[in-house]
Order: C-alpha cells, then sequence, then structure tokens
C-alpha cells in the first residue's frame, strides 16, 4: 500500500462533510441557538395559523365587555385581557405576530438584496467603484439609523408598505460594508488565483468561489438584523409612523394604543412588550448560534 | 567590446521553442512608486523540456509565472516584451483569447495547496470546473475525467474521494488534486511555481517523480519555479539563475552545478548544508539583502553583495554573453572554471 492509499484510507474514516453540513452539526448541538430556534418557530407557526389560534377577530370591537369603559385584565376568556376598545388581546397579538414577522422579513430582505449588489459590485470591481459606493454607505450610516428610517418615512408617508422601505433602507450600508470587506478578504485567496489560471470567468469566480466564502458573516448579521428590524418597526409604529388604519394589529401601534392607560391596565404595553422582546430574543440567539458555528475565526481547521 | 550572444540551447535548436519570451519586464505600481519586478528577461522551452527558474524571495520568479499566466494583480503590467505561443504573443491577447488560453494550453501549480483550493467546493466540482471551462461536456462526461485525472495522480477511490473537501485531504493528496487540475486540459506548457515548497519532504519526492512522468507523458514543457537548488538538480535539464528580475546565469543543470560562473550561483551553491560537511565546517551565506526593485538597474544588481566586483560592475548592466556552448553568464569578472570544485573539496570532510 502507497503512502497516498494510506492517507486515504486514514482520512476516511469518520470524515465530516462539507462546510454547511458541518455548520449545521454544530448548531443544532448549540442550546442557545435551539433556543432561539424554537422561540422564532413558534412566533412563525403563530403566524402561519393566526386564524386557528385566535378567538376572535382582532379587529372585532365588543364594547359591552369592557367595564365601565376601561379595559379588563386576562381572564379565563380573555387570556391576555381586552383592550380599550373591547377587542380580544391574545387574538391582537397572534394576529400581531404576522405584522412583525413579515415587516421584518420584508425590510431585511430588501436592505440585504440591495446591501449584497453594491457589496459585492464594490469589493469584486474595487477602484472608482469601490470608493464612490462606499463613501454613500458611509453618509448612510453617519446618520442614526432610527432617525434615518424616521426622515425616510417623513419623506415618503406613514404606512405599512413604507416603514418596511425606511428600515430596509437603513439596513442597505451594513450589509454592503459586511460584504465588501468580507469579499476583499476572499479576493486575496489562492484558491481565486487559482481559478484565474485555469481560465473562469470574472463572474464565476465572484458566484462560485468568493461569495460562498463571504457570504457567511452575512448570513450572521441579516439574523440580527432581523431582530433589529423587528424593534425599529414597533418603535416607528410607536411613533404613529406605522400603520394608519388604528385596528390594525401591529405590536409597536398597540404600544402606543396602551400608553395613555399604563396606570389603570398595565398589561395592555406588557404584553405586547414581551411580544417585541421574545421574537428579538429568539433572532439573537440564532444569530449568536450562527456566528459561532460560521465566524471564520472560531472555525476549526 | 563586442559580446556573443546567448546561444540557443540545443534542446531548442533540436525540437523548436513552443513557448518563447523575449525581454519581458513586469513593473508593478505601488505608493511608493513603480517597482520594476522583471527587468528583461528572455527564454524559451521546448516541449518536453523541464526548464528550472531558481532564485531567492522576491527575484520575481512568481511575477514572471503569473505574467505568463497574464493574471498578474491589478497593480502589475507586463510593460514591454513579448511571449509568444502557437505563433500568438499572449500580451497582446484580449481578456477573452487569453482565458481560453489558460488551463487549456498553458497551466499553473501554485505553491501552497493548503490555499489553493477552495474550502466550501468539492474536489470534484474545482476539478469539473476546469474541464467544463474548456471544453463542451456533459457534466457527467466531466465527472468520469475528474475521476480519470484524480486516479492518475495517484489518489485511490477516485470516484468516492471527488466528492470529499479540500479539508478531508492531506497536503500531499491536495497537491495531487492541484496538479490533476492543472492537467485536466492537457496543456502543453505547465507552470509549476514552487509546487513542493509546503511539503514535507518525503511527500516532495512523490510529487516531483509524478510531475516527471506525467511531463515525459503529455511532452508538455514544465517550467519549475523554485528556490531549492536539490528539485532543480532532480527535475530540469537547464537551469536559469534570476536575480533582481534578471537572469544572471542560465545553462544546462550539469554546467551549473559543477562550474558555477555567476558569483551569485556559486553564493547560493555555497550557501547549501552539506550532509558530508566537516563538523567545524561553517555555512557561507550570501552577505547583505537583494536590492531595492525601486529603479531599474543600472550597474549590475549584484554588486553590491559580491566578492568577484571589478570597476565595470557598478557603472553598466552586464550583458548575458555565452562563455561555453549553451552556458551564459551575466558578469564582467566571472568566477573561475574550478572556483567551485577547490571550495567544495575545503567543505567536505577529510
Amino acid at each position: 500500500m502507497s503512502i497516498a492509499e494510506a492517507e486515504a484510507l486514514e482520512l476516511s474514516i469518520d470524515a465530516p462533510g462539507g462546510l454547511w453540513a458541518e455548520a449545521w452539526h454544530k448548531l443544532i448541538r448549540n442550546p442557545g441557538a435551539i433556543i432561539g430556534a424554537i422561540l422564532v418557530g413558534g412566533f412563525v407557526l403563530t403566524a402561519i395559523f393566526a386564524p386557528l389560534i385566535a378567538p376572535d377577530d382582532p379587529k372585532a370591537q365588543n364594547l359591552d365587555a369592557l367595564n365601565h369603559g376601561q379595559p379588563v385584565g386576562p381572564s379565563a376568556e380573555h387570556w391576555f385581557g381586552i383592550d380599550t376598545l373591547g377587542r380580544d388581546e391574545f387574538s391582537r397579538i397572534v394576529y400581531g405576530t404576522r405584522y412583525s414577522l413579515l415587516i421584518g422579513v420584508v425590510a431585511v430582505v430588501i436592505g440585504l438584496s440591495v446591501g449584497l449588489l453594491l457589496g459585492a459590485i464594490a469589493g469584486y470591481v474595487g477602484g472608482f467603484v469601490d470608493s464612490g459606493i462606499m463613501r454613500c454607505m458611509d453618509v448612510m450610516l453617519a446618520i442614526p439609523g432610527f432617525l434615518l428610517a424616521i426622515g425616510i418615512v417623513a419623506m415618503l408617508g406613514p404606512g405599512l408598505g413604507k416603514i418596511m422601505i425606511a428600515v430596509g433602507v437603513v439596513n442597505i450600508p451594513i450589509f454592503a460594508r459586511l460584504l465588501r470587506s468580507s469579499i476583499l478578504a476572499q479576493k486575496q485567496n489562492d484558491f481565486v488565483l487559482a481559478a484565474k489560471a485555469v481560465g473562469v470567468r470574472g463572474r464565476s469566480i465572484l458566484s462560485a468561489h468568493i461569495l460562498p466564502n463571504a457570504i457567511s458573516p452575512v448570513i450572521v448579521a441579516a439574523t440580527l438584523a432581523m431582530a433589529t428590524a423587528i424593534i425599529d418597526v414597533a418603535g416607528l409604529g410607536f411613533l404613529g409612523l406605522g400603520p394608519q388604519d388604528p385596528s390594525t394589529p401591529e405590536w409597536g401601534t398597540m404600544l402606543t394604543d396602551a400608553n395613555n392607560y399604563l396606570s389603570i391596565a398595565p398589561f395592555l404595553a406588557i404584553i405586547p412588550g414581551l411580544a417585541i422582546v421574545l421574537s428579538v430574543l429568539g433572532f439573537n440567539l440564532i444569530g449568536d448560534g450562527l456566528r459561532e458555528t460560521l465566524d471564520p475565526k472560531l472555525r476549526g481547521r | 567590446m563586442a559580446f556573443a550572444k546567448p546561444s540557443i540551447p540545443s534542446s531548442v535548436a533540436d525540437r523548436g521553442a513552443l513557448l518563447s519570451v523575449q525581454d519581458l519586464r513586469v513593473e508593478f505600481w505601488t505608493s511608493r512608486g513603480t517597482i520594476h519586478a522583471v527587468n528583461g528577461i528572455s527564454f524559451d522551452i521546448a516541449p518536453g523540456e523541464t526548464l528550472g527558474i531558481v532564485g531567492e524571495s522576491g527575484c520575481g520568479k512568481s511575477v514572471t509565472a503569473l505574467a505568463l499566466m497574464g493574471i498578474l494583480p491589478r497593480a502589475g503590467r507586463a510593460s514591454t516584451g513579448t511571449v509568444l505561443f502557437d505563433g500568438r504573443d499572449l500580451l497582446k491577447l484580449s481578456d477573452k483569447e487569453m482565458r481560453d488560453i489558460r488551463g487549456r494550453e498553458v497551466a499553473m501549480i501554485f505553491q501552497d495547496p493548503m490555499t489553493s483550493l477552495n474550502p466550501v467546493l468539492t474536489i470534484g466540482r474545482q476539478l469539473r470546473e476546469s474541464i467544463e471551462t474548456h471544453f463542451d461536456m456533459s457534466k457527467r462526461e466531466a465527472e468520469d475525467r475528474a475521476a480519470e485525472l484524480l486516479d492518475r495522480v495517484g489518489i485511490p477511490s477516485a470516484n468516492q474521494r471527488l466528492r470529499d473537501y479540500p479539508h478531508q485531504f492531506s497536503g500531499g493528496m491536495r497537491q495531487r488534486a492541484m496538479i490533476a487540475m492543472a492537467l485536466a486540459c492537457k496543456p502543453k506548457v505547465l507552470i509549476a511555481d514552487e509546487p513542493t515548497t509546503a511539503l514535507d519532504v518525503t511527500i516532495q519526492a512523490q510529487i516531483l517523480n509524478l510531475l516527471r512522468e506525467l511531463v515525459a507523458e503529455e511532452n508538455a514543457a514544465l517550467i519549475m519555479i523554485t528556490h531549492d537548488l536539490g528539485v532543480v538538480a532532480g527535475m530540469c535539464e537547464r537551469v536559469h539563475v534570476m536575480y533582481a528580475g534578471m537572469f544572471m546565469e542560465t545553462g544546462t543543470t550539469r554546467q551549473l552545478f559543477a562550474k558555477p560562473r555567476h558569483p551569485y550561483t556559486l553564493g547560493l551553491l555555497q550557501s547549501i548544508p552539506r550532509l558530508d560537511a566537516a563538523r567545524k565546517a561553517r555555512l557561507h551565506p550570501i552577505e547583505g539583502a537583494p536590492r531595492d526593485m525601486l529603479h531599474t538597474p543600472a550597474a549590475c544588481p549584484f554588486q553590491p553583495r559580491c566578492r568577484f566586483e571589478v570597476e565595470a560592475s557598478s557603472q553598466e548592466v552586464p550583458p548575458l554573453e555565452e562563455i561555453e556552448r549553451g552556458h551564459n553568464v551575466a558578469c564582467f569578472n566571472p568566477v573561475p572554471e574550478d572556483e567551485w570544485q577547490n571550495l567544495r573539496k575545503q567543505v567536505v570532510a577529510p
């Protein structure tokens, strides 16, 4: 048996799969990530099966249920109580999940797609294109994110779709910078030169060799950005820039409604607040777990 | 003074040049100024021949390889010269034309197999890529060819190993896979840039044997870039010694190792530790550091480190001239013919 054969035999014993398979194995052994996945999974299921879970129509008002015109606390019939207009708070939270997740996903997708495109171009093309794109990103980063979002909503006008765009735009420079720096680092790699030496086209080098290696920090950032997007959207909703129909069960808007009743019905603020905290926590835990498995600095050879 | 022109090596005269480099110069723009990495080198190589280019780090060996492949970094540029291959000047080809040549006609093996393979793609996928880039093959056919290649470079159970990722391969196996990739399209010229530097000695010998076999089989020309004179002695028919982006001495391996005439070549040979040296014998390193490459040399670039310097050394660049058939030296005061033999006798234990 030649040395190469012996090596092959030795290495084939208990050989793990590819990079992603390995990352997955590590991820499902990370308790934080599992808790995060359960939380997020729970919210996703709630959003999908909202009509089955919610006992009432979230917009149906039942003024008779009010106690002398005041909201009623949690009871066996209404788990999270009823709000100022006699709507079932539990149903509103359940339906609110749909809004929060949808807004978070759409906002991140907007930021991610534009940011990735700009970052990839800047990182791969380099030179003036790079400087041009990145200076624009720097200008956007110089303005505090939430303020920028408020500014954009002020420009576009309030509304559910508009705040998704606003939060998405705020995310663009974050992703662009991240991908650019990651691509710059990967571009120096010998295997990129080796691919060039084989005659591979520039575009395939970017898509097949550089991006798959550069994308993992972006995946982590996208998960964490979901959490921030939910907070930002709730914040914009709280400021009254969210959905203009007051009956929309959006968590941030619900917080605003509860504002005037804090002393007599604190649960109306605490419950949507908890929902926000738990969903954000879920995404953060998943993001941290992903970081641990995908971060090149923590990734073993 | 009339100089004899550098002679055409017999191998090239017999078989005809496959690749002919004339007066190649490579410059890099940096914030410190223009770096002159390669300063007018010329060489020919015939099919089936192995040519060694040796020199210390930073002398322009690897840059020469990248220039031949047309993959210099953005800041670099082949400013003058021609690289004739198959009747075409590679330096004047468009990006697209050059892409068709790269990998198909001229291929390269890199120094470090640990970093030259993409960690997120399977070996098979990377082998297929070089095949599919140049040939119109179905995935199936490319897969079969890839397995054949892996088998050819001595990796057992090739069909299964195609699905492996680079981290599942050892250093030696990765370099085998790199060689398989380079050979995928049966290139006519193979450039090996220090292919064994990152490997341990036992694996080095295997890889060198493999390269020798494959080159003989395909009748390809091999340009072996290395700083390891042992590798050169074992592999190459001819050797070009490079310093500061210029050839200092060229000739057959036998000529250079038996009768080095350039002080730099002598210095390189003297600095190799010998197993048969007397116990007290000291190594003789070349004193000083390589010259700053910010200016094109106006004098002999080796002059500041040379113990054979004469007045002319610091005034003009010595041209490469023939001193015996096939043996050229760029020096105003070549080392005496028997100097190395005498020095060697002193070193070897009685």
